[in-house]
């Protein structure tokens, strides 16, 4: 129950996209059709549920304060926090790597059309911020820091996908034309967010 | 030098409004213009200083490696700037929270690096960086304005609508201060810039 | 020079780790006393909040002015040795033994403040799960009848902004002031009432709208650390309440006034003092007016 509660919360509510905007730079440039939203969106699930499980060992066995303790006495009073925000980062680089491999073997025509956007999941902050908010919230286990992997992750795929649907239907209106392209997807971005709200009273 | 370096990122090719780099990490941070205002500082710091050493290295940077070398540059000044700010402003760093560490990944310093500073001189790459960290520095600050203004009735923490006005009716708008109304004066901003500038306009 | 070659890779990636990492240790140690200060001062000035001591300059001064005793006790109400206030600074620690179902090695910390005017106020900690992250705090309670809570100071790490986060406001916490956490002799912690607790409840405050889960885990942690710290406060508690065993006002502390002097109460002598000092004194011997809800139906 506790993890079904955790799970809704971060895809609904503390959505990775309506709550705290991260990972916008590549929701706004690959939400132009649902096809490559959809691949782009698995793609940083994937990641994010590998890297956050991994990250969260790291932190609780290596990084935070007295964690080396498992070594030896010697070793409690060791505190490698500072490392922690180039630790994660190595992580999901170099697991980001590997998926690129992956996709680029498996789906090339997928790989061709998320083009830039794959070596830049390293640079998504949604798969950073999954990474810092699991080590700000202190998740019990590794089960709970994989299952809010996963409804994060989820929670963007879905946030890209439907912005995709909409703005594939926008083509077709008439928007101002300063407002054309850029402007209209940040107001509907900020739109949908508002819909997102409505979850906020779930009570599981 | 050319003096486009540092004019245009202020406004013509600003990264967040024109190039959509840099959205991820900060606009959670724009409640209040404190926060806005280090943050802003921060990245232009992490900006400037990482374009500044990218360019130093680039002749010798292996280039399989490249985008994690880029990232350990930049990882390092971000981890400065958290350890500084943990030690002297620490009521500002726990508001921040993780969104100090979110700097690392804001596309505007990769995204510099990898167009800018990796073909220039470092002094050219320095100003570059710097130009681009306070055109970032500045969407925010407007946006922190407005939102700190109309949301909460204060500017940097200090009350400025009237009492009276409150008397007479007058309320903060609580929308202001929940994430999706920055989205929305973002998309306000494009509008405006580009009803300014015809040629931003996408067909 | 050949800038792709497998040698050169590896010994430019291992020296710009070395050369990161000694930069980052060096900075991290160097600023380390001062990082350390302020978490310390963080806990400082909580519990500072918590006997309703704000707004200070220097929390250092301001702690080691009020607060002049400090201790740790286990679950059986005993003192054991320890520094409290290193034990604060951790909670998380103490919490990890009470949730693997070993609250018999927790150790948890006590601290007293003493106040200008010379009454007591001892501060108890409480730290659990909350909807996101964890939440901690502190609750005083009145020294001279261990029920009455002074104040309390909550934060948590990432509760939803406007909703459970709202624990952390001093409206919420201000709510605390004033109640009971023991009815008569039964311990009953304070509750958080959704939609409001009745104006006269003693033991309940008002839930935050939209933060139902971060409320009731506020009320969890509470009810749990109390109820490890409860053979230490029963131990306090008899120890005051002793004094006021006498057929008028059981309840010592209560906000006792006495009225009417010289109306020849049943034990007059008291009302001359003018004031509820009688009720903690050791003899006992108390008029019946005292001015208490409970009082009435006795004089």
């Amino acid at each position: 129950m506790e993890y079904l509660n955790l799970f809704v919360k971060s895809v609904f509510i503390d959505n990775m996209i309506f709550a705290y905007f991260l990972g916008m730079c590549s929701f706004l440039a690959v939400s132009k059709n649902v096809k490559t939203a959809t691949g782009l969106g698995i793609a940083v699930t994937f990641v994010i549920l590998i890297t956050l499980p991994v990250n969260y060992l790291l932190d609780k066995y290596v990084l935070s304060a007295g964690a080396l303790s498992w070594i030896g006495p010697d070793f409690a009073g060791i505190d490698l926090s500072f490392l922690s925000f180039i630790i994660f980062i190595a992580v999901i680089a170099a697991i980001t790597q590997i998926v690129e491999m992956v996709v680029e073997k498996f789906s090339p025509s997928l790989y061709s059309s998320l083009g830039i956007f794959l070596p830049l999941i390293a640079v998504n902050c949604a798969v950073m911020g999954a990474s810092l908010f699991m080590q700000e919230r202190a998740y019990a286990s590794v089960g709970e820091a994989t299952v809010y992997a996963l409804g994060s992750g989820l929670g963007w795929f879905l946030a890209i996908v439907a912005m995709a649907a909409i703005r594939e239907k926008l083509a077709y209106s008439n928007v101002p034309k300063p407002l054309k392209g850029l402007g209209i997807t940040f107001i509907m971005t900020g739109l949908m967010g508002m819909a997102f709200m409505a979850f906020m009273g779930i009570q599981l | 030098m050319d003096k486009e370096i540092y004019k245009k990122p202020l406004f013509l090719t600003n990264p967040v409004t024109v190039l959509v780099l840099g959205i991820c990490s900060s606009l959670a941070v724009t409640v209040q213009m404190k926060g806005a205002c280090i943050m802003g500082l921060s990245v232009m710091i992490v900006t400037g200083f990482s374009s500044l050493f990218a360019s130093l290295l680039r002749n010798g940077i292996p280039n399989r490696i490249r985008i994690i070398v880029q990232l350990v540059i930049v990882a390092l000044f971000v981890i400065l700037i958290d350890q500084f700010l943990k030690a002297y402003m620490y009521d500002l760093s726990k508001s921040l929270s993780v969104y100090v560490g979110l700097i690392i990944t804001n596309c505007i310093i990769m995204g510099r690096i990898e167009a800018f500073a990796l073909g220039n001189k470092p002094w050219p790459s320095f100003v570059d960086g710097i130009a681009n960290g306070f055109g970032y520095a500045m969407i925010l600050i407007v946006l922190s304005f407005f939102r700190e203004l109309l949301g909460s009735g204060t500017i940097f923490s200090i009350k400025v609508i009237p009492q009276s006005w409150y008397d007479a009716g007058y309320m903060n708008n609580g929308l202001m201060i929940l994430p999706p109304m920055a989205l929305i004066l973002i998309g306000v901003i494009v509008w405006i810039q580009r009803s300014i500038q015809k040629d931003l306009q996408e067909k | 020079m050949n800038t792709n070659s497998n040698t050169y890779t590896v010994i430019y990636a291992t020296v710009l780790v070395v050369v990161v990492a000694a930069v980052l240790a060096y900075v991290s140690f160097t600023l380390a006393p001062a990082q350390e200060a302020n978490r310390q001062n963080e806990v400082r000035t909580q519990l500072l909040a918590s006997v309703g001591i704000q707004d200070v300059k220097n929390a250092k001064e301001a702690y080691d002015k009020y607060f002049t005793e400090s201790f740790l006790v286990n679950s059986l109400g005993e003192k054991v040795d320890g520094d409290a206030f290193a034990v604060a600074m951790n909670l998380k620690g103490q919490n990890d033994k009470i949730r693997v179902g070993r609250p018999e090695n927790a150790t948890l910390p006590v601290f007293i403040c003493t106040f200008d005017d010379g009454s007591k106020a001892q501060v108890f900690a409480a730290y659990g799960a909350g909807l996101w992250g964890p939440i901690w705090g502190y609750i005083s309670v009145d020294a001279a009848d261990m029920n009455t809570v002074k104040g309390a100071v909550f934060d948590h790490k990432g509760e939803t902004p406007g909703l459970g986060a709202e624990i952390a406001q001093p409206w919420f916490r201000e709510n605390f002031v004033g109640k009971k956490i023991f009815e008569g002799e039964e311990f009953t912690s304070v509750k958080v009432v959704k939609g409001g607790a009745a104006a006269d409840d003693t033991h309940g405050v008002d839930a935050i709208t939209g933060g139902t889960i971060t409320s009731r885990a506020l009320e969890n942690t509470l009810a749990k650390w109390l109820g490890i710290y409860l053979p230490y406060i029963q131990a306090q508690k008899s120890q005051v309440s002793s004094c006021c065993a006498h057929e008028c006002c059981g309840h010592c502390g209560d906000a006792c006034a006495c009225e009417g002097e010289g109306e020849g109460d049943a034990c007059g002598n008291c009302c001359e003092a003018a004031d509820s000092a009688c009720c903690h004194s050791a003899e006992g011997g108390c008029c019946g007016k005292c001015k208490t809800e409970n009082s009435e139906e006795v004089k």
